[in-house]
């Protein structure tokens, strides 16, 4: 069944011409890993944006468990879909990586223990015990990359949209990282990959979604 | 028509100052209405420029209430028994800031959107204010749009994570503004680090000489609207003026 569906939707930036997206017509279960992949420009991150409601689709419609999108504030998604910006910087907006990591929990009302616990756990997982009092735009473009990973996914979302996961980080993170979301898919989330990391997408990715021209080309897997 | 960004410096300045002076809502008024004018005159996009600015109206009507509530001289319009609750004078007061924070918000727009920031460097440094100086007033102005931005950026990563702002009480929005504020100073602190030294590996003040491939030229038309706008805004200050 499908999770996200996007019905014939279409996205031009303004005074541009040419349309980002053009009459997208996809669903997106919720079962195991999906991968967009396409060429730079082809409209990934601005299906994925449209996907979560920070960007409006000029036509066509996108529904979230089968209510359109429009029904849900930006926080009801948020609750639901964990979106990591493919410019991690621009999703940063706490003094210190733990605070950082354990803000959407805290704002959530969980147990100040089950919060640190969990902050714990992902500064651990993704080895940035050492800076858990660092300030994130201080970092370096792949630990940046993985604070932001891990503050989306510490808020156990249903949904996740990894947008350009593996940028900046060396083989063993891609690794760690692969693992993880296997993990987490395991545990029934599902989960939608941006990258233009072949072997990346290849190795984890269950079905991949080819994008070109602001349309899906070919769905497989 | 296109203006010098030296004139539009000039009549943004007297527009401003005036803002300043004039402490009645009929004034202040009529002076927004000739801020609106001039938007529209040089075609700019209003309906962009309200949408934007619209955001800062919490903090007018804000800004009103506090001046009615708090200023009880003058004549009582509404009263709880014999105390005035709300008096002409106040709301006066409370009409006028709105109206003067209103302006010179929107003559600033009339600068930023406008103006190149490169036509406006040129400009100031035209009229031998040094560079450094001219280089940052134009850096600052660049600069807005992008920290707008980033605020935006940073209520919609708030939101994604699950925190329904609209829901929050105020007493914990303002807390939780207050957390966002210090990330948004440093990290525009650090873009301006990064600002300064990749202007200084580029060669940034290297001689101390500048030279510049293009030079603006003040026209007539410039010059007439610059003087009559010094000219009407001392008038308007001060009307005894030439006697």
């Amino acid at each position: 069944m499908a999770f996200i569906e996007l019905k014939q939707v279409s996205f031009f930036y303004p005074g541009k011409k040419e349309p980002v997206l053009n009459s997208v017509s996809h669903s997106f279960g919720k079962d195991g890993i999906t991968a967009v992949v396409g060429p730079n420009g082809s409209g990934k991150t601005t299906l994925t944006k449209i996907m979560v409601g920070i960007v409006q689709p000029n036509s066509g419609e996108v529904f979230l468990d089968s209510l359109p999108l429009k029904k849900y504030s930006l926080a009801e998604i948020g609750r639901r879909i964990g979106y990591v910006f493919q410019n991690t910087s621009h999703q940063f907006f706490c003094a210190t990586v733990a605070e950082e990591i354990g803000f959407g929990l805290k704002h959530l009302g969980k147990e100040s223990e089950a919060v640190e616990e969990k902050v714990e756990f992902y500064l651990e997982y993704f080895e940035l015990t050492a800076y858990r009092n660092v300030f994130p735009l201080r970092l370096s473009y792949g630990e940046k990359q993985r604070v932001a990973i891990a503050a989306v996914l510490a808020n156990s979302p249903d949904y996740c949209i990894l947008d350009e996961p593996t940028v900046g980080l060396d083989v063993y993170r891609k690794r760690l990282l692969e693992n993880h979301l296997k993990k987490i898919v395991r545990l029934g989330s599902g989960l939608l990959i941006v990258s233009h990391d072949y072997n990346f997408v290849k190795r984890i990715a269950d079905r991949v979604v080819r994008m070109e021209n602001g349309q899906v080309q070919e769905g497989s897997g | 028509m296109k203006l010098d960004p030296r004139t539009k410096l000039v009549i943004i300045i007297c527009i401003t100052t005036l803002a300043l002076i004039y402490n009645t809502p009929g004034r202040l008024l009529l002076l927004f209405a000739l801020t609106i004018i001039l938007i529209l005159f040089f075609r700019i996009n209003l309906a962009g420029i309200w949408s934007s600015l619209k955001k800062l109206l919490p903090l007018l009507l804000t800004l009103f209430l506090v001046q009615v509530i708090f200023l009880r001289s003058g004549t009582a319009l509404v009263s709880v028994g014999s105390a005035p609750l709300i008096t002409a004078n106040g709301l006066a007061a409370g009409t006028s800031v709105m109206l003067r924070l209103g302006i010179v918000c929107f003559v600033a727009v009339l600068l930023t959107s406008s103006t190149n920031s490169r036509d406006f460097v040129l400009g100031l440094a035209q009229w031998k204010i040094p560079y450094e100086i001219a280089f940052m007033v134009s850096v600052t102005i660049r600069f807005l749009p992008v920290l707008r931005e980033e605020m935006s950026n940073i209520i919609t990563a708030v939101q994604l994570r699950g925190v329904e702002l609209k829901k929050v009480p105020w007493r914990e929005k303002i807390k939780l503004y207050c957390s966002l504020f210090f990330p948004l100073v440093y990290g525009t602190i650090l873009k301006a680090q990064r600002l300064s030294l990749a202007m200084e590996a580029r060669c940034f003040r290297i001689y101390p000489q500048r030279t510049y491939l293009r030079r603006l030229r003040l026209t007539c038309i410039d010059y007439v609207l610059m003087v009559v706008s010094v000219i009407a805004t001392l008038i308007f200050i001060n009307p005894d003026i030439w006697r």
